[in-house]
């Protein structure tokens, strides 16, 4: 019996924390201005609309942008931190990877108001470097975290055996660890892709009208005028890439486990 | 080098980003809270002074929002322990696709970032919105309750935030505690409350310390959920601190207004090790 009321409350717990986003799906298909419960009718107009907008496919283009690039940044340098730390002299690791994580335990709004005044000296406020920067640092810890994971699970000894066998380290690297590394790889590269993607806390300090990132637009719209049931359409398709990502990469790591 | 390959340079870019670009613009911050920008101006006067923190501490506006924002923080700090504890304890008890399941549940507020569940928040409870739509066609209420705009709309939103990062560090910690202790202390006697109160809490408290911790920082910085549930009616700490550094552009003060974040975040982390010490001598 209380171990059906645990489960009960725990269904209920989880239903309360993915409430808001069931909410966004389902209301993006509501055909009124307004939305309202329960609906009138259901359509696609929403949908329609946002591709037809060019402001913002502008925004969410400027989006994607930050996103691979500060993804490919973010991936590249932790992978090699995480190798760092895994493979490097043990004396100093404490001290290494708090730094590396110190991004996911200090907030990001303190730092983002320092940051804008620093951009401003700079005059890198609001440019494509200036938020490439930004986003690859507060995802690097979560590209450092997913490849230490990753590379703790992988046997040294198979490395080990190819150097053995007369290969040089390099290519024992590239050829044993880097492919057995590729799932981790994809998830590193996948959450920091999408926090980037849909970073507000940040971005709406340092983004400037040249380079307008999708959840700042949204933002200053949400302050102003209210929900524009278009974002809502546009929302959908985010979370449902993200879900489509999600769904890709577990596939995946079955994949690659069982080969 | 030795022949053993990559070492610790390797973390080496990484470290100078981080130091670079995330820790040291917290070092100018300190420095700018004691600027000041003499009115009409946008120019910074780099003479130290401290009338940035008199302002903060002096006018009634700034210490009601603070008071408002301790008071929020905390009361979605002992919800999020409600709610979170027992599906944190419920997850430590599964293993394979249920608790993998479930766990992906809780990172999606992580992944999807600030808005995207507030934008849903707004159709949830709004007047016309799910809530109201359904105590009404129930005939349960004839008028919508306000949600939006008041404290318990923004409560709701920091809870269904944050709830994640209490329930991630409980998970850990109750992962590390074997169903064996239970059973062993209701062999020996304990009463299920017993067992509770002797066993699983003393052993859980470090991640409900570090739950708290976590949950309580980010409820006290947040500023997208509040702004938009509070539709700009009820103004967070943050929120003001966001609005002098956005809007008003008076960067000295907004850096003042982001330090006392900071101070109270560092007391808290200070008061928690000192805990932590007098409860291991």
């Amino acid at each position: 019996m209380r171990r059906f009321a645990l489960s009960g409350f725990t269904i209920l717990v989880v239903l309360f924390t993915i409430a808001p986003l069931l909410v966004l799906v389902f209301s993006s298909f509501d055909d009124g201005k307004f939305f309202r419960f329960p609906p009138r009718e259901l359509s696609l107009r929403w949908f329609r609309a946002a591709f037809a907008s060019a402001e913002y496919r502008s925004s969410l283009f400027n989006s994607a942008v930050v996103g691979l690039l500060a993804t490919i940044i973010s991936v590249t340098l932790g992978t090699a931190a995480a190798l760092g730390l895994q493979r490097g002299a043990l004396k100093s690791r404490a001290a290494l990877e708090m730094v590396l994580l110190a991004p996911l335990t200090l907030p990001l709004v303190i730092w983002a108001i320092a940051l804008l005044q620093i951009y401003a000296w700079l005059g890198i406020g609001g440019t494509l470097p200036g938020l490439v920067l930004a986003h690859a640092t507060f995802t690097l810890p979560f590209s450092v975290r997913v490849m230490l994971a990753t590379l703790s699970a992988i046997d040294p000894g198979l490395e080990l055996a190819a150097r053995s066998l007369g290969a040089r380290p390099w290519r024992a690297f590239a050829r044993i660890t880097l492919p057995l590394a590729l799932p981790g790889l994809a998830t590193s590269a996948a959450l920091s892709f999408f926090i980037s993607f849909n970073d507000v806390i940040v971005s709406t300090f340092i983004a400037g009208s040249s380079w307008m990132t999708f959840p700042v637009r949204l933002y200053s719209q949400l302050r102003g005028q209210g929900i524009d049931p278009t974002t809502l359409a546009i929302g959908t398709m985010v979370i449902a890439s993200i879900l489509i990502v999600v769904a890709l990469s577990e596939l995946f790591s079955r994949k690659a486990l069982r080969t | 080098m030795t022949a053993r390959g990559p070492a610790s340079w390797l973390t080496a870019p990484g470290v100078a980003l981080i130091a670079c670009v995330f820790l040291a613009p917290f070092a100018l911050l300190v420095a700018m809270s004691f600027w000041s920008q003499p009115n009409g101006t946008l120019l910074v006067d780099p003479t130290p002074t401290l009338v940035n923190y008199e302002r903060i501490f002096s006018d009634g506006y700034y210490l009601r929002g603070l008071g408002r924002t301790l008071w929020l923080s905390l009361v979605t700090v002992a919800v999020s322990v409600v709610l979170g504890f027992p599906v944190a304890f419920w997850i430590a008890r599964r293993a394979g696709r249920l608790r993998r399941l479930t766990m992906a549940v809780m990172l999606l507020p992580i992944v999807c970032g600030a808005l995207l569940p507030t934008l849903g928040l707004v159709n949830l409870l709004s007047p016309l919105g799910i809530v109201n739509g359904t105590l009404k066609s129930l005939g349960l209420i004839d008028r919508s309750i306000p949600l939006l705009g008041t404290q318990t709309g923004i409560l709701i939103g920091l809870v269904q935030a944050f709830l994640p990062m209490m329930v991630l560090p409980l998970v850990a910690v109750l992962d590390r505690l074997p169903p064996s202790y239970e059973e062993a202390a209701k062999s020996l006697g304990a009463r299920p409350a017993q067992v509770w109160r002797r066993v699983v809490l003393p052993l859980a408290a470090p991640g409900l310390i570090a739950g708290s911790v976590l949950v309580f920082c980010a409820s006290l910085t947040s500023f997208v959920t509040p702004q938009i549930l509070g539709q700009g009616k009820i103004a967070t700490f943050a929120a003001m601190t966001w609005q002098q550094a956005s809007l008003v552009l008076d960067w000295p003060f907004a850096s003042a207004l982001a330090m006392v974040m900071l101070g109270l975040m560092a007391a808290l982390g200070g008061a928690v090790l000192v805990l932590r010490r007098g409860a291991r001598s």
